[in-house]
């Protein structure tokens, strides 16, 4: 019994055996909201400030950056993340250069394109909508070279 | 897009939502319309698997965090429908609920305002001129606490909502058809501006302030409407005895002729005549008529009855009269006995 619980301690520890300084993948995340301002011409221009604190009805941007800091390609690479459920993802907002962009709706267990999603309430099914997205994953179509980098953006509203 | 369904989506989420105290749970229990309580913490932390020289590795990014500040928004809702005066009345009370549209708790003062553009004349505030409506009748009533600013104005939780009643007195020189206007505004305590307007600390736990799209200031205006509806009721009667004479002796029928009209602007609502029949005289059964048209004695969908459950009276229920509907002519015979 004893041995089995040091296995489990042992299994804990290998998930989080990579923090993101080891030195294979560099990732980051920020996130940020628009600000509209008006400049000079009296036009409306909006410009991304850190959003360190919003209010219901206000939009953010999450960017996820990661680069291959290894001396090898890295391969199948995917990034995921979660939505929040106070926030509700802005829909078409997804995007990555080089990506297969998917989506889940039972709490990351499967994934698939936005419009495959379905939703079964009271017993009925619905296509799945933007306010049913709980995690978003990105799946790179070709390997990360050595010192590549790669993006990751999506946008949401807080409700 | 903050449906049930959503929310019920929502709870079952990898929700990264940090709540310092119980008493944000107990705040994000009534979160609504309102948005997502102040103070909530919204964390993220993307995930990144590949595989590294044919060996699978999972990292995490750092976390970023972000808090849930205040946003100050209330809608003023007139509850009121137009309120029918007429002149020298007093203390006449218009309905409205505050609701508080943010996200957090928020202190309001109220304040009335009859002297208004585009209508016939100003009602005068009374000398208490708000009130809670305290009784929940939707009217004044003695038990309805008055208002007095800056000493209970109304704190509001995200989403809650109070209704308010402005009293007024109608001057006497209105006549009928005159409109007269009056106004609740309802104000943030906090602060009140042009949206995006931050008051730095000032939100819920010290959080910021942030003025949502209503600018934290909102207003309804209710109408009163003078209608001091005139009325003429004039009876007239021929006999007609049974020699062919005009006699008033036994046997003989007397018609009497009813006719309603309304002479002044204004309406009359569910109008109903009642005409007792005279002592020493009987109804003559399906003599009653209304603009011509023959009405029955029994109780039913026609307009009209003989109703016999006290002494007997002809009843006819006219509706809604104005002076467009003109006169109202109701007939109707009784024989002397």
């Amino acid at each position: 019994m004893k041995r089995l619980m040091s296995m489990v301690v042992l299994l804990a520890l290998s998930v989080t055996a990579y923090p993101q300084e080891q030195g294979h993948l560099n990732v980051r995340t920020v996130v940020q909201k628009e600000q509209v301002k008006v400049n000079e011409k009296g036009e409306a221009e909006s410009e991304l400030v850190a959003a360190d604190t919003v209010v219901p009805g206000e939009r953010v941007v999450y960017t996820i950056t990661f680069q291959n800091i290894s001396e090898e390609p890295a391969e199948n690479v995917v990034i995921t993340n979660p939505i929040s459920g106070d926030l509700m993802y802005v829909d078409g907002s997804a995007f990555g250069p080089g990506s297969d962009i998917q989506f889940s709706v039972d709490g990351g267990l499967t994934f698939a394109k936005a419009t495959e999603l379905t939703v079964t309430e009271d017993g009925t099914t619905r296509s799945a909508g933007a306010g049913d997205f709980t995690h978003i994953r990105w799946v790179m179509q070709q390997e990360l070279a050595a010192g590549a980098q790669g993006v990751a953006r999506f946008s949401a509203v807080l409700e | 897009m903050n449906t049930a369904n959503h929310r019920f989506v929502s709870a079952s989420r990898w929700a990264h939502r940090l709540s310092c105290a119980g008493a944000l749970l107990a705040i994000s229990a009534t979160a609504g319309a309102a948005g997502t309580p102040v103070g909530t913490i919204i964390q993220n932390t993307a995930t990144v698997d590949f595989d590294l020289a044919g060996t699978p590795i999972t990292l995490q990014s750092n976390t970023t965090t972000i808090t849930v500040v205040e946003r100050i928004d209330v809608v003023v809702t007139l509850q009121s429908p137009q309120v029918l005066v007429a002149p020298n009345e007093s203390d006449r009370a218009l309905l409205f609920t505050v609701t508080n549209t943010g996200n957090g708790s928020e202190t309001f003062s109220l304040a009335i305002d009859s002297i208004l553009a585009g209508d016939d004349f100003n009602p005068t505030p009374s000398a208490t001129p708000i009130y809670f409506d305290t009784d929940g009748s939707g009217d004044l009533n003695v038990g309805d606490q008055p208002y007095t600013l800056g000493v209970n104005d109304p704190v509001l939780a995200a989403d809650a909502t109070v209704d308010i009643l402005i009293v007024n007195d109608i001057p006497g020189t209105v006549v009928n058809g005159n409109i007269g206007f009056s106004q609740l505004t309802a104000s943030s305590l906090t602060g009140t501006g042009t949206p995006g307007t931050e008051f730095a600390g000032l939100g819920d736990g010290g959080v910021d302030a942030v003025i949502g799209t209503t600018g934290g200031e909102a207003s309804g205006i209710g109408e009163y409407l003078v209608s001091d509806v005139a009325v003429s009721v004039v009876k007239s009667q021929v006999v007609t005895d049974p020699n062919g004479g005009t006699q008033p002796i036994p046997g003989a029928t007397i018609t009497y002729t009813v006719t309603v009209e309304v002479t002044s602007a204004g309406t009359t609502t569910a109008s109903v005549l009642r005409d007792p029949i005279p002592v020493y005289t009987t109804y003559v059964a399906n003599s009653m008529t209304l603009n011509a048209v023959a009405i029955s004695d029994a109780i039913d969908a026609d307009a009209g009855e003989l109703d016999t459950s006290g002494p007997a009276t002809v009843v006819m229920r006219l509706g809604d009269l104005s002076q467009a509907d003109g006169v109202q002519t109701v007939v109707f015979d009784v024989r002397i006995d």
